[in-house]
């Protein structure tokens, strides 16, 4: 068990996991639409990599964003012949990031910071009640 | 008099310990091949009590069993919430009763009862 209050810690562990998966979702989005010269790789929707804090035998203490990886890089190849970066047959690179995917887990991200903010208010009464003892 | 203020003391680091599993499972919710924990000590304090001449209780974490998702993720998140907030009424239930306790034990030393 982690620290005074420690299921606090636990909870809070939770809320950064969802804020950095929503981090890189926000950049996904934000990128999406980039172009780019047809020899260079395309931006790669990037994920973060979620790793459980645990210790056999006894409750786990929360998770730990392990790395933050970055998926494909092929992209696709558009026609984009007004674009300065376009070579000589009109085509440029762009991301091949669907918005709609993006926007799926944007809400699954937003659904998980929520559950850990409830646990964390559950765990702040507790402990406060905890403080009453003896009074 | 002892013997309730350890049972309730046993329970609420027992409740302490499902609530800090519930936050765990929810902060693992997105975490994939994570297997969701259940805490129990119920059962095991309500043996000790039975027992005649005292016996011991203790706190287990075992793996949910429950089938995973595609991921491998086991959590339900629904589930997680409602333990969550029982485990926050039960904790809050035991403190109560230990008050009690102390309340009958400082009137009974003379002081006040409530």
């Amino acid at each position: 068990m982690s620290g005074l209050f420690g299921t606090l810690d636990i909870s809070g562990s939770g809320i950064g996991a969802a804020q950095a998966w929503l981090d890189t979702i926000s950049g996904n989005i934000a990128n999406m639409d980039d172009t780019g010269p047809t020899d260079e790789a395309a931006y790669g929707a990037q994920a973060p990599v979620l790793v459980p804090d645990a210790s056999v035998g006894q409750v786990g203490d929360g998770v730990t964003v392990a790395a933050v990886v970055e998926g494909d890089t092929t992209g696709t190849v558009e026609y984009d012949p007004t674009n300065p970066e376009a070579n000589a047959q009109g085509e440029v690179r762009v991301p091949d990031i669907q918005l709609g995917a993006q926007m799926v887990n944007m809400i699954q991200a937003q659904t998980d910071y929520q559950a850990n903010t409830s646990a964390l208010a559950d765990a702040k009464t507790a402990y406060q009640s905890a403080l009453t003892l003896g009074t | 008099m002892d013997g309730i203020v350890s049972v309730l003391q046993f329970a609420a680091d027992g409740v302490a310990q499902q609530q800090q599993a519930t936050a765990n499972n929810l902060s693992n919710s997105e975490t994939p091949d994570f297997t969701a924990q259940d805490v129990s000590f119920q059962s095991s304090l309500q043996q000790a009590i039975d027992a005649s001449g005292g016996g011991t209780a203790s706190v287990n974490v075992t793996p949910d069993l429950a089938a995973p998702a595609t991921d491998g993720n086991n959590v339900d998140t629904s589930t997680q919430l409602v333990d969550g907030q029982e485990e926050t009424l039960q904790y809050q239930t035991v403190v109560e009763m230990l008050n009690a306790q102390f309340r009958l034990i400082s009137g009974a030393a003379g002081g006040s009862f409530s």
